[in-house]
């Protein structure tokens, strides 16, 4: 089982990832995102933590995130340990233009440092660029209605400077995003993908006692899809656009 | 973790035969007789089982003529003679308990016993195997206001039988207008002594005569059931809407939003109809919403799953939310009414998931649906504000409103959060957390190769299995069957939701040995999920093999295979997983919080931040635990008048509010008043400890109890005053010092503080070590108005907390520092040394009024009528007042200052403060001359003045450098004492006992002692107490310090006396113990004396005092306890 470059030109390996951060600041959205390409109000109600797939080819591999997008009220937190257990990588998310929201995700970044899987690969993430005036106007504005993107009060709080030099500090890889018109959403996986060291994909998980990581080939594993049985479409899409 | 720890400690240390039973109950984890009585009967709160007794339940047959038979359908109505006799011996006969609660007459054929001679395990007995009965079994549970008739029944027998006529509070129709079928008899012999029976029967008829006043109620809450409009035609009769013969249409009760917007599924597929019919035929024999009796046709008919248009009633009647209903009919309209227009944080949170809930179904993409439940997750956040709202709640609250109106879903709901998913929607979601484990542990038990499977393959099943729970598998299986489930959970509990768990898993055992991560495992049961409606055996010859569902199947195995997965079971792995459980959430919790304090918390060391983390919420915890045990002695002494002691006193636990401030059971306060501050404080500074303890001693210590029966006695006479305990810990001191820290930290102004209030009012204190920020701190303190002055009585209030704050000795100088705790007893040196320090010390503050009055600014002269109190007297008094009396509190001093005379002398004020080696420190001054001195003309001080003042008197420097951070003893350095919170010491050694080398106090009075005023805080200060609590643990020292205290006062005093100014130096002569002993009794007993003259203010002893001093020594603790008791009048 551990020998899958019988069956696949590039080896293949799952990651699994955790998203955490305060709610609202669009760690939803950022998976929808990366999964389906998308962005809209999110309908699906999330009990516990939501579980999506997508693969992520890399020059020399491809990887298959396993994700767990955790629900969004605070008092869920407490469910918070039983998602990062084992978990590869962290998307520790918080929005530019709410300064508590780094807070909790300094907190995250804490708390995973000091209770998940050692080695645990966490990238921090400001969300919702596009409703700081001050970046980039080359941001592709994907979606035609743009109109309330530009709210007056919605401005960056939280500078790139100060997000940046926490980052460096704790060794976290650092993105600005914008789920909704995409900007840096594929290279934060990527990143991730990048940043996993070889040595963890190849064995089982870490912890693992006797099992081992089935590998899987790319493109054929279309059944992974949404924890929730209604109303989720699948999943599991073509390759991410890294 | 630690506060779990501290249950058990207290619960090995404490005596269940000497303390009040409710504290007994509220500690351990047995639920109460009561509590099991409702369960089993699924009645609210206030029922308690009163009566019981063995019975036989004899139902009618109905006649043979009126059998069903469609021909005759037009002309059926039922009446009382339509059924047969059930006495003559005909008819179904079930044999079991009868109950009597306040408003329920209930049977069950499931044995159990909830008199107070029966174990609670024989009252738990129905937590076996219901064998689909559901925790009643068959019988009733009938409310007696829907009793029309009780007759005694003369048999031939000389049994003792009851007919009992129930009635709906509807007509049973006329000769025009039809009526409902009227309910059946009951037949009840009563098997008992004539004795039991007749008590039984009195019971009987007093709730009747009470039950009266019920019936208008009953009936309002019946009307909104749907059978009460089902029955009132016969089933294949016309429907009474639409029936046009002139009678105004019954009212057709709301059915939930799929009587608009269709009920899902197809029903003809579910055979809605036939269900209807047998529904119809089974109501007409037994009764329907408060009357209906449970025979085994009952449970069968909800196995194969409710018809659409009684699924809400019968949710309501088998959850017992009906009753609920009935209790409280007006309180879903009256929450939403009272809150309207309000908001809160659930209000926000429930916005955000309205339009995510049941997305798919029509109803909830409507106004009136979205409406509905809005209005009902709103109105439950209201009731429940501990709760609030917890995502889940809305996907299940819709599916609710499918089949239920609105108020009924509120009812629902707060059964399903209080009693039916403890725990589930709370804060910390411990209940969730609790039973992930349960089921893991039932897997690993049931399944062991699939558990091996998956731990060895690092899948977690609770992060699979959890939303099952969390949303009653509404929101995992396709709508339709999740309601099936629901039909049989509210029926039998919450062991439904584990048996079908139990039964997915094993279903799809194959499968699931092939996935090995997290996503295979999720899309093998989706997908199975997904198949839930199709053929189990598609394959299969026969066509009725071929037609059992999926679905069918699994309820076969969760409902035949894991049939000995008991609610017995459920509570076994519930309790033992509690504590590990509550463990990894509250280390969590304090992980978070910690790490969320705010950027002053960055003071603090992580360790220090555990420490203040802990100390808070014990000190609530506790308070709440206390507050609860007191509550249940009021109940206790309430109900003992009418029921017997012994079955009322069990009723705390589990009466809803079972342990309630517990941090993983979602506290229900995060908040201190100024009272747990003050008990927060006196567990980390000595300072903070009161000196006149209200309560003579532990009531746990075991040796202050057998050997003073005395002491025993006070206890119990005063069990619950209200306002008095202060548990195990030391009591706190009352002191304006305290007050005006208090609002200090109390930034926003909301009279309570967070944690991170505390730990933002510590941290610049601790944290900094910065010897001007404190100076500016303390004067900030006392600069009311921020104008960056402080008054002359802002001057006097200084100096006073000065003496407060130092009056159990001053702490480690910066350079040593070493910690309290372990400068122990032993250390004659460091005794030495801190004795000559707190000296130092005293004659610092003196000098400090002094000087401040010396260096004071003029107020420009505005104020000089309100100033017409003299201030030296003033500060004479204060002097006398702080020396000689540990606990000097602001009323005395205002008292004082007020009533002292004009005597007008500086001299005590002039006197030159003294170092340890008895150098003049400073020069001494005349400050006769100041101008300052003049109570006519307003000074004050400024901070740059108030520095100054410090920083060139080296105690108080030193006071500020490092002594006052130091008095604050945080995890590196507890304080000895305040361990004491942690029930260890309820065994304990700590028996305040135990200063054998304080001599008796002799009773005289002592003449020169008038300048001393009474004690603050409590006038009574047992003068032991007093020095116990003054001298710390070095006994010795501690009363040299005392007697030096006394002796200045006396020096000061004599010196008003004579008239006399200035002297040299003449305190260095402390090392006499002798002298200091003789002076310190009289000391005492002035205070002593003073104090009962005094004031007059004096607390209730606590239940669970502890002071502070913690001596090794044992045995005297009998001396101790008479002595307090001679205060204690
Ligand atoms: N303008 C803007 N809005 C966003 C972005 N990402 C998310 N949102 C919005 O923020 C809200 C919360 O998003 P959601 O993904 O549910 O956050 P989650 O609670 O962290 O999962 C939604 O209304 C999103 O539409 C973004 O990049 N830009
Ligand atoms: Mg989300």
């Amino acid at each position: 089982m551990t020998d899958s470059t019988a069956s696949a030109p590039k080896p293949s390996s799952s990651v699994k990832l955790v998203l955490l951060g305060e709610a609202a600041v669009g760690k939803s959205s950022l998976v929808l995102r990366f999964v389906n390409n998308d962005f809209q109000p999110n309908k699906e109600p999330t009990i516990g933590a939501a579980f999506l797939t997508q693969k992520c080819q890399l020059p020399s591999r491809t990887i298959k995130f396993e994700i767990w997008d955790t629900a969004g009220q605070e008092r869920f937190a407490s469910l918070a340990p039983m998602y990062y257990r084992n978990a590869q990588s962290a998307l520790v998310v918080y929005d530019m233009t709410k300064p508590s929201s780094l807070v909790k995700a300094k907190h995250w970044v804490a708390e995973l440092q000091r209770q998940a899987s050692p080695g645990i690969v966490i990238a921090l993430v400001g969300n919702k660029l596009d409703l700081c005036d001050d970046d980039d106007p080359e941001d592709e504005a994907q979606d035609g209605e743009n109109a309330e993107g530009h709210e007056e009060e919605a401005v960056r709080k939280v500078s790139t400077a100060e997000a940046k030099a926490y980052a460096e500090e704790e060794s976290l890889l650092f993105y600005e995003t914008s789920a909704k018109t995409g900007h840096n959403v594929s290279e934060v996986f990527t990143a991730i993908a990048n940043a996993i060291p070889e040595t963890s994909l190849k064995g089982p998980r870490t912890g693992a006692g006797g099992g081992t990581q089935a590998a899987i080939s790319g493109g054929q594993d279309t059944s992974r899809v949404n924890l929730n049985a209604r109303g989720a479409d699948g999943a599991a899409k073509e390759g991410c656009a890294c | 973790m630690f506060l779990s720890n501290l249950v058990q400690k207290a619960q090995q240390y404490i005596d269940p035969a000497v303390l009040p039973a409710s504290l007994v109950t509220a500690t351990t984890t047995k639920p109460s007789k009561s509590v099991l009585f409702q369960q089993q009967f699924h009645l609210p709160s206030n029922q308690n089982p009163l009566y019981e007794i063995t019975a036989e339940l004899t139902l009618p047959t109905r006649k043979a003529s009126s059998s069903k038979s469609p021909s005759s359908k037009q002309q059926q109505r039922w009446g009382p003679n339509d059924w047969d006799k059930g006495a003559d011996g005909k008819g179904t006969h079930y044999v079991g308990q009868l109950h009597l609660s306040e408003q329920y007459l209930c049977f069950s054929t499931v044995n159990s016993s909830f008199v107070s001679t029966a174990s609670t395990s024989a009252s738990s007995a129905f937590t076996g195997r219901t064998h689909g009965t559901g925790t009643a079994g068959n019988g009733f549970t009938l409310p007696l206001c829907a009793v029309r008739r009780v007759e005694r029944l003369h048999t031939q027998s000389y049994m003792f039988a009851l007919s009992i006529t129930t009635w709906n509070g509807f007509d049973p129709g006329t000769d025009t207008k039809p009526g409902a079928p009227a309910p059946p008899k009951l037949t009840i012999q009563l098997e008992g002594s004539r004795q039991q029976c007749e008590r039984f029967c009195d019971g009987l008829k007093r709730g009747l005569r009470q039950g009266i006043r019920e019936v208008e109620n009953m009936r309002a809450v019946a009307a909104e059931c749907y059978s009460e409009y089902f029955m009132y035609s016969d089933f294949d009769g016309p429907s009474p809407t639409t029936k046009a013969d002139g009678v105004t249409p019954r009212h057709l009760p709301d059915t939930g939003l799929g009587s608009i917007f269709k009920y899902p599924g197809n029903s003809r597929k579910l055979r809605d109809r036939s269900k209807m019919r047998l529904w119809h035929e089974y109501m007409r024999e037994n009764g329907r919403n408060t009357t209906l009796v449970r025979q085994p046709d009952f449970h069968r008919l909800i196995r194969v799953g409710l018809p659409n248009l009684l699924r809400g009633e019968m949710w309501e009647l088998t959850s017992g939310s009906l009753y609920l209903r009935l209790q409280k009919p007006k309180l879903y309209g009256e929450t939403l009414k009272k809150h309207e227009g309000e908001e809160s944080l659930a209000i926000d949170e429930i916005e955000k998931d309205l339009n995510r809930s049941l997305p798919e179904y029509a109803g909830f993409q409507s106004e009136d649906g979205i409406g509905r439940l809005r209005r009902v997750l709103t109105a439950y956040s209201w009731t429940n504000v501990d709760v609030g709202y917890c995502q889940a709640m809305n996907i299940v609250v819709a599916a609710l409103l499918i089949y239920l109106s609105e108020t009924q879903a509120f009812y629902v709901l707060s059964i399903l959060c209080d009693r039916l998913l403890p725990g589930y929607y709370s804060t910390t979601m411990y209940g969730t957390l609790l039973d992930q484990k349960v089921f893991e542990s039932l897997v690993e038990k049931t399944m062991p190769v699939l558990w091996e499977h998956l731990s060895g393959n690092d899948v977690q099943l609770s992060v699979v299995s959890l939303p099952w729970f969390l949303s009653l598998y509404i929101n995992s299986m396709p709508l339709i069957f999740a309601f099936r489930v629901l039909d049989v959970f509210f029926l039998e509990g919450p062991k439904v939701l584990f048996q079908v768990g139990l039964a997915i898993l094993r279903v799809n055992g194959e499968e699931l040995l092939d996935a090995t991560d997290d996503g295979a495992f999720i899309s093998v049961l989706k997908s199975y999920f997904a198949r839930l409606g199709e053929s189990a055996h598609p394959k299969s010859e026969n066509p009725k093999h071929r037609a059992i569902t999926n679905f069918q199947a699994l309820m076969v195995v969760a409902f035949k295979e894991f049939d000995g997965i008991t609610q017995h079971t459920i509570s076994e792995q519930r309790s033992k997983h509690k504590a590990a459980v509550l463990e990894n959430i509250e280390s969590f919790a304090k992980r978070t919080s910690i790490r969320n304090l705010g950027p002053e918390s960055k003071k603090l060391s992580t360790n220090d931040l555990g420490f203040l983390y802990d100390r808070f919420y014990t000190i609530l915890y506790e308070r709440q635990q206390r507050a609860q045990v007191l509550q249940a002695d009021e109940d206790r002494k309430r109900k003992a008048s009418r029921q017997r002691a012994t079955e009322i006193v069990t009723g705390v636990h589990g009466n809803g509010a079972p342990e309630m401030g517990r941090v993983g059971l979602g506290p229900s306060t995060t908040e201190m008043d100024y009272d747990a501050f003050r008990e927060f404080l006196a567990g980390v500074a000595k300072w903070a400890v009161t000196d006149s303890p209200s309560s003579p001693t532990s009531a746990n210590d075991p040796s202050a109890h057998k050997s003073a029966n005395g002491y025993f006695h006070t206890l119990r006479a005063k069990p619950s005053q209200p306002s008095s305990p202060w548990g195990i810990g030391p009591e706190p001191a009352e002191h304006e010092f305290l007050r005006r820290l208090f609002k200090r930290w109390d930034k926003e102004v909301k009279s309570s503080l967070t944690l991170q209030d505390v730990v933002a009012g510590l941290a610049p204190i601790k944290g900094g070590r910065d010897i001007m920020g404190n100076i500016s701190y303390f004067f900030e303190l006392y600069d009311n108005d921020n104008d960056g002055k402080v008054d002359r009585e802002g001057i006097l209030r200084m100096s006073e907390a000065l003496l407060f704050l130092s009056r159990r000795g001053v702490e480690g100088g910066g350079l040593l520092s070493p910690s309290p705790s372990s400068a122990s007893i032993s250390e004659h040196e460091e005794g030495k040394r801190r004795e000559t320090k707190d000296e130092q010390f005293l004659s610092a503050v003196s000098s400090f009024i002094r000087r401040c009055f010396e260096y004071a600014d003029p107020d420009h002269a505005s104020r000089k009528a309100e100033m017409e109190a003299n201030g030296v007297a003033q500060q004479v008094d204060l002097l006398g007042l702080s020396n000689g009396d540990e606990s000097a509190g602001s009323d005395q001093l205002a008292a004082s200052s007020s009533s002292t005379g004009d005597v007008k002398d500086d001299s005590v004020l002039s006197r030159p403060s003294t170092n340890a080696f008895g150098q003049v420190q400073t020069k001494a001054r005349h400050v006769a001359a100041n101008a300052a001195l003049d109570p006519s003309s307003p000074v004050h001080i400024t901070l740059p003045t108030f520095r100054m003042l410090v920083l060139a008197d080296e105690p108080l420097e030193s006071f500020f450098d490092s002594g006052f951070a130091n008095s604050f003893h945080l995890a590196d350095a507890p304080l000895p004492s305040s361990t004491i919170t942690s029930p260890t010491f309820l065994g304990g050694s700590s028996s305040t006992a135990s200063l054998p080398n304080i001599p008796d106090i002799p009773a005289m009075s002592p003449g020169g002692s008038s300048g001393v005023v009474g004690g603050a805080g409590a006038g009574v200060v047992p003068p032991g107490k007093g020095l116990r609590g003054m001298l710390d643990n070095i006994v010795t020292d501690g009363m040299r310090v005392a007697a030096e205290v006394r002796r200045r006062m006396d020096e000061a005093q004599k010196e008003l006396d004579k008239g006399a100014s200035t002297r040299g130096t003449e305190d260095d002569d402390d090392d006499d113990g002798d002298e200091g002993g003789r002076d310190l009794l009289e000391g005492a007993e002035a205070d002593a004396g003073e104090g009962r003259r005094g004031t007059g203010v004096s607390r209730e002893p606590s239940l669970l005092d502890q002071p502070l001093v913690e001596e090794p020594k044992q045995g005297s603790s009998k001396e101790e306890v008479e002595k307090s008791t001679m205060f204690e009048r």
